[in-house]
């Protein structure tokens, strides 16, 4: 690229560089068939079934997946996260940008064009579009047409759709915070909570903004991945490519006509990557930071050049590397195990399998002892020394269980009182415990004591806690 | 508009991940305000911790976007691209 120093040029770099963002121009979409279509679509069903319907699902007698803040517990299926067991969300997260850095390094921008809540329902938002206005060419012209009753009416019921699914997405997401038939109920009802109808608004607003007028626009200036996921490619990641050498000069031609002889390329200049394309791009001129990956191009073109009868994948997935030396799909594949990718796959592997491994070891017995702020140490009857303590016993398991605690590390140790706890299934127990010892078993200050507690039916299901026993001066 | 945007849009992540990482460690039941327990419901305690979250944050990003500009992007009347086609011409 050669960069021109002339006067004027300078003077409206320097003035542009004051505009944050390009003037924004209104991309029309049109609609695409084909194999990559069909594959977003089927990312979307399944994304979408999983964010609408998992919250209806019953497991275990209660929501599937839950995120229970009021009683600060997450459900997920059989597992039950509690606050202790932050760890493994954030482990979870991490093996999350693995597999993002994974899939990123070898298939390019696989997330955005395929999975992204952002272009999933951004989907879902011109689908409704194109059923009630119509293709690409009426949504231009009805744009372009001053305000009348059809407009109006065609406008309106676009607009009423897209408020229904984005309420019906916010409404979703506060299910998953809320119980959603509590919340269903209460809608039937009218009797949201202030707070619950401000979220279901607020999340509702931002589907709509973003998948209804944003659009493009979030994954250009907005999406942070976006940013910095050009790191992560290197001239042997799978990238969404026009074939220069075939296609150009390109120009317009009769089909069948001998389009060499007249020194063209297999480019018919048709245009319909660039309408298909949801950023507005045009691929042709390379690889772009706004291509999002979503190969709509690839679809569109393959379908030209199939009238054309000429050979598909004049716009296809390829690498750096593979066009520069005319590689086939075998010498791209031999290519994809390389440092890179060994690396990211191995720390996959590696965190993974730690993560599984802590899981399945979880404890499902947690004792905490802390002791009690109030009162240091006092004198009982029969001269015994008595400390408080307030034991906080969580039943990680499914199961209601039954619990006996015992006191060790002083002479004549004891718990005063019932040393039984029972605890439901998948919640927590505070109880105030009352140990007693005499005079003559410890020296003055703190001693050592350790806390058991046992399942009564599961001999494995135990905590030993240490705490201090103080005796006074 | 699009300053506006840049403000809100970044400290609405960072007071997300924030109230993330806050009411992990805290338990809303736990929290004093002005020496008395809140008495907030819970969903109310995590949903005006996120607001204030999302001001505070708002605040720093605002004050980056103060400082970027130049002093006399600042003072200078029309700003910036008045300067700019000064400076060109």
């Amino acid at each position: 690229m050669t960069i021109e120093t002339s006067g004027s040029n300078a003077a409206t770099e320097q003035a542009q560089e004051v505009v944050l963002f390009e003037v924004h121009k209104k991309i029309q979409v049109r609609a695409v068939s084909g194999i990559f279509a069909n594959w977003r679509w089927t990312l979307v069903w399944f994304t979408q079934l999983l964010f609408y319907g998992l919250p209806w699902l019953n497991w275990n007698g209660r929501q599937s997946v839950l995120f229970d803040l009021v009683e600060r517990k997450f459900y997920i299926f059989g597992l039950i996260f509690w606050p202790q067991d932050v760890f493994f969300l954030a482990v979870l997260l991490i093996i999350s940008a693995y597999a993002l850095f994974l899939f990123t390094a070898v298939g390019g921008r696989l997330w955005c064009g395929y999975a992204c809540p952002q272009t999933v329902y951004t989907e879902i938002f011109l689908w409704i579009e194109q059923k009630i206005e119509g293709d690409r060419n009426a949504r231009v012209k009805l744009d372009a047409a001053p305000m009348s009753a059809r407009k109006a009416l065609l406008r309106g019921s676009r607009y009423a759709a897209w408020v229904a699914v984005a309420l019906w997405t916010g409404f979703t997401f506060v299910g998953f915070f809320t119980p959603i038939k509590t919340l269903s109920s209460e809608l039937f009802t009218l009797s949201f909570g202030p707070w619950e109808t401000f979220w279901v608004l607020f999340y509702g607003a931002f589907t709509y903004a973003f998948a209804g007028h944003l659009r493009e626009q979030v994954c250009k200036y907005m999406c942070p991945y976006a940013r910095f996921q050009g790191v992560m490619f290197d001239p042997d990641t799978l990238v969404i490519t026009y074939d220069e050498e075939r296609g150009e000069p390109r120009g317009t031609r009769r089909k069948g006509s001998d389009y060499r002889t007249q020194g063209k390329g297999d480019c018919v200049d048709c245009g319909i990557c660039v309408q298909v394309c949801p950023t507005g791009i045009d691929i042709r001129q390379g690889l772009q930071y706004e291509c999002i990956g979503c190969a709509a191009c690839i679809d569109a073109c393959d379908q030209v050049m199939e009238k054309m009868d000429y050979p598909k994948g004049l716009i296809r997935y390829s690498t750096e590397n593979a066009i520069a030396q005319h590689w086939g799909w075998k010498d791209i594949a031999g290519h994809i195990i390389r440092p890179r990718v060994v690396i990211y796959s191995a720390i996959l592997v590696a965190i993974t399998a730690a993560w599984l491994w802590g899981l399945a070891t979880k404890p499902v017995l947690r004792v905490d002892v802390i002791r009690d702020r109030a009162t240091l140490a006092r004198e009982v009857e029969g001269g015994l020394i008595e400390n408080l303590y307030r034991l906080q016993v969580m039943n990680v398991s499914e199961k209601s269980q039954n619990y006996v605690m015992s006191v060790t590390g002083l002479d004549k140790i004891e718990i005063a009182g019932d040393s039984g706890i029972e605890v439901a299934a998948a919640s927590n127990k505070s109880i105030l415990v009352q140990v007693r010892v005499p005079p003559e078993s410890g020296k003055k200050g703190s001693n050592v004591i350790y806390f058991d507690v046992k399942s009564r039916n599961d001999e494995k299901v135990a905590v030993h806690e240490k705490a201090t026993f103080l005796m006074p001066q | 508009m699009q300053r506006l945007l840049v403000v809100l849009w970044p400290s609405f992540i960072v007071a997300g991940v924030a109230e993330g990482i806050f009411f992990t460690l805290i338990d809303p039941r736990e929290l004093y305000l002005f020496g008395e327990p809140v008495h907030f419901s819970t969903i109310a305690t995590y949903s005006v911790g996120f607001l204030v979250l999302w001001a505070i944050c708002a605040a720093s990003s605002l004050l980056t976007c103060f400082l970027q500009r130049t002093p006399g992007e600042i003072n200078g009347g029309g700003c910036g691209q008045r300067l700019a086609s000064l400076a060109g011409h």
